[in-house]
């Protein structure tokens, strides 16, 4: 008997603490979400409206389309769209992503079998990563000025292979490792040449692992805002950049725009993120944790 | 650098190497390292010109940045002269800190207790690596509308305690800094959560069931056998986020930009504030350089511990049939 | 195949401009040009069409598209994009335009303040040619023209006066019994506020938190301090710098500057220390304020549509000091928002016309008198009297604060490098209001970090911009 409340105790313990954590990673998205949806006089309350009974897309339109309710669809035409902006985070994080994890691939493969790269060549490697982008950000628009680089998609591109380079390299190592060498021993003695090789043996193999490298990256550069906030202007706009458009408006917050941009951006990265959850350990860790 | 490699390389272990063959490996091995190469030299002016910028006296509007005086040391001088650097150091020790820490014991708890399956099990862990998927900005927007004195986040608690509390969570400016790291720690539990969620799961069950047998305390268990099993797991958890909270950026810029007054600004703030809001470029250089190099010194030892501790879990995860190292 | 989608998309949006323009035409009533109008579009046409690049925050845009769709129709000149940043990005985004000198913007929308730098910079192109050329006349209430100027060139075009009137809720202020118990508990009756030290009084009077009625709206953020300390320093007899270009920021006069500074603090919103005008302005609105020096606009925000104060206001010009001996009344304009055209751009001419078409006396009412956009305040003397701008603006008592307040409004350093000396004082003033500093060590910090600003720039260069930032001040001590 004292064993079972010892025992009850201890799922209750359990379940109190999980539930109260459940709360404290809900609540916040929650009320994002909720907010996205409110009407903007239910923005702001004392006491808060935590179920709104009116519920609006008017946010969306607005931050998504453009489209507000006080000015013409003619006063929004010579404006930035966000949709824009979402085409332009679209197509940053793919090329970048598909670049970085095509080298990273490779150099991978390479460090795995050839051992092209020592390991505290390896380890130093990750240097590009955690040296804080913020200390290289002013020289970098001055050099990225000299080469016209500035506002476009391309230098984006290169800034964020480099960043992401280190985890893509070590990600699909880890999963190169996993593979015996007899398949590649087989497929030499039947002759085929080094690049047959990783791509018709290694890299059916690894698939799954490179499409996780893959969306992973996507997820970093995807949310990335300092250096996309420096070296973008015009031409090019990020959906993190677009957000802090509504930073400050003589309309007082506008928390529901906010709100709506917001999971709009987010959406997306939770859709991947929970697709790839069980490879996260992996990408966070550089591969050297695995699951 | 490649001279080593090259002499090092062992190939992939099979027949010794004749003379062409070798010569194929070694393009073969330069192929796969061109992209990386390229983008190391593409990148080093960038850090030349950090150089030449942190010598010389020049911002935006004092003529062209060629024709900069050179000001020696003086730029360093300043900054190391200045408290509001040290501070701004100290603030993102702390920051970094205490937001590791926090992650870290929250996340491990969680992690305890839910590496054995439950039902639901898998339901908890998505929702929980939800905060770690969110844009950081976004974090900082809906802080925002959480935090304000009026906000859900006061009439909860006042709920809760049954009396009206308006805490200032913001505006305090000895407080505020604590806000921003509670911030980082809801958006940063998720990594130790399920790194040690993987670092649990992959413990071997044979020391555990000896002990039990042996009539060892679930304490005695968990601190004498488990813990030092998890080690390596443990310092790479916390090496990781300690290196992401030390450049985090948005989060804090964000939501006070620094204030209020000071009292949040860490390095990455302050090093955006002295270039990109007051335009001294060459300050800034000179700070970043400084910062670089402290980061490096500190990337240094903690790569070194990566180092020791990824050999321990290699072995840890070492398999009768893994290919492991080549 | 590229081609044929563009040209798909501007048709869409060419037959959707037509749609919504027409109703717009009528509002505007036929939009006959004047004369000065007249002039802009004969000298525009020699410079031919032009697609112009901007940067200007959407809120400010959204007056401008059925004036610039009338340009293009009389001149082929417009603005077809516009990039969407923040003010307060802007002079970050023109600065890395400076370095990058790319040409690809035509004009900027920035403020003021920063053409000094800008121009140190090369970006600016001058203005006076054209304005001569199109016989257009830069008129401004007051002084307020030199704002638009840095060493008797002209770099500017204004959009946006925004100077601070002062704001105090009438509903509390002329009711009877809190007048009666005024005038019990103090011995005098509840006057408009001469001085600093009378707006103290009447602040802690009506500052009541628990009932959330707060004495004081001003700014106390990293973003906004120095303004109103500027302000304050400038009643008082006080200025920044001597004619050697030496920081005089420790003078009694900047001392008792920072003292009215910090005072408010006691009542001001506990959370004011992190506040900028997206988490005031609802609070003003929304009556939880008693009294403010505040952005013009904010009176058509309140005026123009019913939100819990309409005409629960008074306007009025800011208190002043007798510090210096005499009374000084002063007001702040910042951040005064300009049309500057970029000198490296291939379009520079043609934007230079488009601005100025922007600007005259007709349109800029018209870009003012927007009845929902309210971020263009007043500043034209035609603007003062018109009917239409007195309209969104609540009737004549709002529109006479705003014109008295334009007459003795004051500048923020007007000398290259704004941006660096402001953030210095911005720094170490929220620094001392969030209790890390006195006020005293505050000006002293911030002395110590000009001297090294100036000597960076080069004192050389600052001194000779001094005199032209002190004639930048208002011409009299009151306004009439």
């Amino acid at each position: 008997m004292n064993r079972r409340t010892k025992r009850r105790i201890a799922a209750a313990f359990r379940f109190g603490f999980l539930g109260a954590s459940l709360f404290a990673v809900g609540f916040p998205i929650y009320w994002m979400i909720i907010t996205s949806f409110k009407p903007d006089n239910e923005w702001f309350t004392w006491p808060p409206i935590y179920w709104s009974e009116n519920w609006t897309l008017d946010n969306y339109r607005v931050v998504w389309l453009g489209i507000q309710a006080r000015i013409t669809a003619q006063e929004a035409f010579t404006m930035q769209k966000p949709l824009q902006a979402l085409k332009h985070s679209l197509a940053l994080a793919l090329i970048s992503t598909t670049l970085s994890v095509a080298f990273g691939t490779l150099i991978a493969y390479g460090v795995s079998r050839y051992r092209i790269l020592s390991d505290r060549r390896m380890f130093n490697l990750l240097m590009l990563r955690m040296i804080p982008p913020i200390v290289v950000a002013a020289p970098l628009t001055l050099y990225y000025s000299a080469l016209n680089l500035l506002d476009t998609l391309t230098g984006l591109v290169i800034v964020y292979v480099i960043t992401t380079i280190p985890y893509t390299v070590w990600m699909t190592k880890s999963f190169i490792d996993e593979i015996p060498h007899e398949m590649e021993q087989a497929a030499e003695i039947l002759g085929a040449s080094r690049w047959q090789t990783i791509w018709e043996v290694i890299f059916p193999l690894i698939r799954s692992g490179v499409v996780a490298t893959f969306l992973f990256i996507l997820i970093l550069t995807w949310s990335e805002y300092l250096l996309a906030l420096i070296l973008s202007k015009v031409d090019v706009v990020t959906l993190p950049v677009q957000l802090s458009k509504y930073e400050g408006t003589t309309e007082g917050r506008v928390y529901g725009y906010q709100a709506a941009l917001a999971v709009g951006v987010t959406l997306p990265l939770i859709v991947i993120g929970c697709f790839i959850r069980k490879h996260l350990v992996r990408g966070f860790t550089f591969g050297m944790v695995k699951r | 650098m490649t001279a080593s490699a090259t002499e090092t390389a062992a190939g992939t272990g099979a027949a010794p190497a004749r003379g062409s063959r070798s010569r194929g490996i070694r393009i073969f091995k330069w192929t796969l390292l061109t992209p990386l190469f390229s983008l190391f030299f593409f990148l080093m002016p960038v850090f030349l010109l950090q150089l030449y910028f942190s010598l010389h006296s020049w911002t935006i509007y004092l003529s062209s940045w060629w024709d900069a005086d050179y000001a020696g040391f003086d730029l360093f001088r300043e900054v190391l002269t200045e408290s509001r650097f040290y501070w701004a150091f100290a603030r993102s020790f702390l920051f970094a800190g205490l937001s590791t820490v926090g992650c870290f014991i929250i996340g491990f708890g969680l992690a305890l207790l839910m590496y054995r399956p439950f039902r639901g099990h898998s339901v908890f862990y998505v929702l929980f690596i939800l905060p770690m998927l969110t844009v950081p900005i976004v974090i900082s927007y809906t802080a925002d509308m959480l935090l304000f004195r009026s906000g859900p986040i006061n009439d909860i608690m006042s709920f809760l305690a049954g009396t009206e509390i308006r805490f200032t969570w913001l505006a305090n400016p000895n407080f505020a800094i604590f806000t921003i790291i509670m911030l980082e720690i809801w958006n940063w539990t998720p990594f130790a959560f399920i790194i040690m969620l993987a670092g649990l799961s992959s413990l071997p069950a044979e020391p555990v069931e000896a002990a039990r047998i042996l009539g060892a305390s679930r304490l005695r268990i968990f601190w004498e056998i488990q813990i030092p099993l998890l080690r390596p797991v443990i310092f790479l958890a916390l090496i990781l986020r300690f290196l992401e909270a030390m450049a985090e950026f948005p989060k804090t810029w964000g939501l006070l930009q620094g204030g209020p007054g000071t009292s949040t600004e860490t390095i990455p703030v302050y090093l955006y504030i002295v270039t990109w809001r007051a335009f001294n470029v060459s300050k800034g250089a000179a700070a970043s350089y400084l910062v670089m190099l402290l980061m490096i010194v500190i990337i240094l030892s903690a790569i070194y511990v990566l180092r020791r501790e990824k050999k321990a879990l290699d072995a840890l995860y070492e398999k009768p049939a893994g290919g492991g190292e080549a | 195949m590229k081609k044929a989608h563009v040209s798909r998309r501007k048709f869409l949006k060419g037959a959707l401009a037509t749609a919504v323009a027409a109703p717009a035409l009528l509002r505007a009533g036929g939009a006959k040009a004047g004369p000065e109008e007249d002039r802009i579009v004969k000298a525009s046409k020699k410079y031919g069409k032009a697609s112009l690049n901007g940067m200007m925050w959407a809120l400010y845009w959204r007056n401008y598209p059925r004036l610039n769709t009338e340009f293009k129709g009389l001149t082929g000149i417009s603005m077809d994009q516009v990039n969407d940043v923040p003010n307060l990005l802007i002079p970050q985004r023109a600065m890395a335009e400076a370095i990058s000198r790319s040409g690809k913007f035509d004009i900027f929308h920035v403020e003021s303040m920063m053409i000094p730098s800008l121009v140190a910079a090369g970006l600016v192109e001058p203005l006076d040619g054209y304005m001569k050329e199109a016989g257009f006349k830069l008129e401004m209430v007051g002084n307020f023209a030199s704002f638009m100027k840095y060493q008797d060139v002209t770099y500017a075009l204004p959009t946006d006066g925004n100077v601070c009137p002062q704001f105090i809720r009438k509903d509390l202020f002329e009711n009877p019994d809190e007048q009666k118990n005024f005038a019990d508990k103090h011995g005098k009756p509840l006057k408009w506020p001469e001085t600093w030290e009378d707006e103290l009084e009447i602040m802690k009077f009506f500052h009541r938190p628990d009932k959330e009625l707060f004495g004081f709206g001003g700014l106390r953020d990293k973003e906004n301090s120095s303004f109103w300390y500027w302000m304050y320093l400038y009643s008082a007899g006080g200025f920044p710098f001597s004619d050697d270009a030496e920081p005089t920021l420790t003078t009694p006069a900047a001392e008792y500057a920072a003292d009215t500074f910090l005072a408010r603090k006691q009542v001001s919103h506990p959370e004011a220390a992190a506040w900028g005008s997206p988490q005031m302005i609802p609070r003003i609105v929304e009556g939880k304020i008693f009294s403010a020096q505040y952005w013009d606009g904010i009176i058509a925000r309140i005026e123009g549509s019913p939100t819990p104060t309409t005409g629960k206001w008074l306007y009025g010009v800011p208190p002043g000091s007798k510090f210096s001996g005499r009374l000084i009344k002063r007001a702040f304009s910042a951040p005064v928002m300009g049309l500057i055209v970029n000198k490296l751009s291939p379009r520079k001419k043609q934007a230079a016309m488009w601005s100025l078409y922007m600007t005259t006396a007709k349109n800029s009412t018209e870009v003012v008198a927007h009845p929902t956009m309210t971020f263009h305040d007043p500043w034209h003397p035609v603007h003062m009297t018109a009917p239409e701008v007195e309209k969104v603006y609540g009737g004549k008592a709002g529109m006479e604060s705003i014109r008295k307040s334009l007459l003795v409004t004051t500048p923020p350093p007007y000398v290259t490098g704004y941006q660096e000396f402001k953030e210095a004082v911005d720094k170490n003033l929220s620094e001392a209001y969030a209790g890390r500093k006195s006020g005293k060590q505050a000006i002293k910090d911030a002395q110590e970090e000009w001297g090294k600003i100036v000597k960076k720039i080069g004192k050389a260069r600052i001194k000779k911009e001094i005199p032209y930032y002190k004639a930048m001040m208002p011409k009299m001590d009151v306004p009439t």
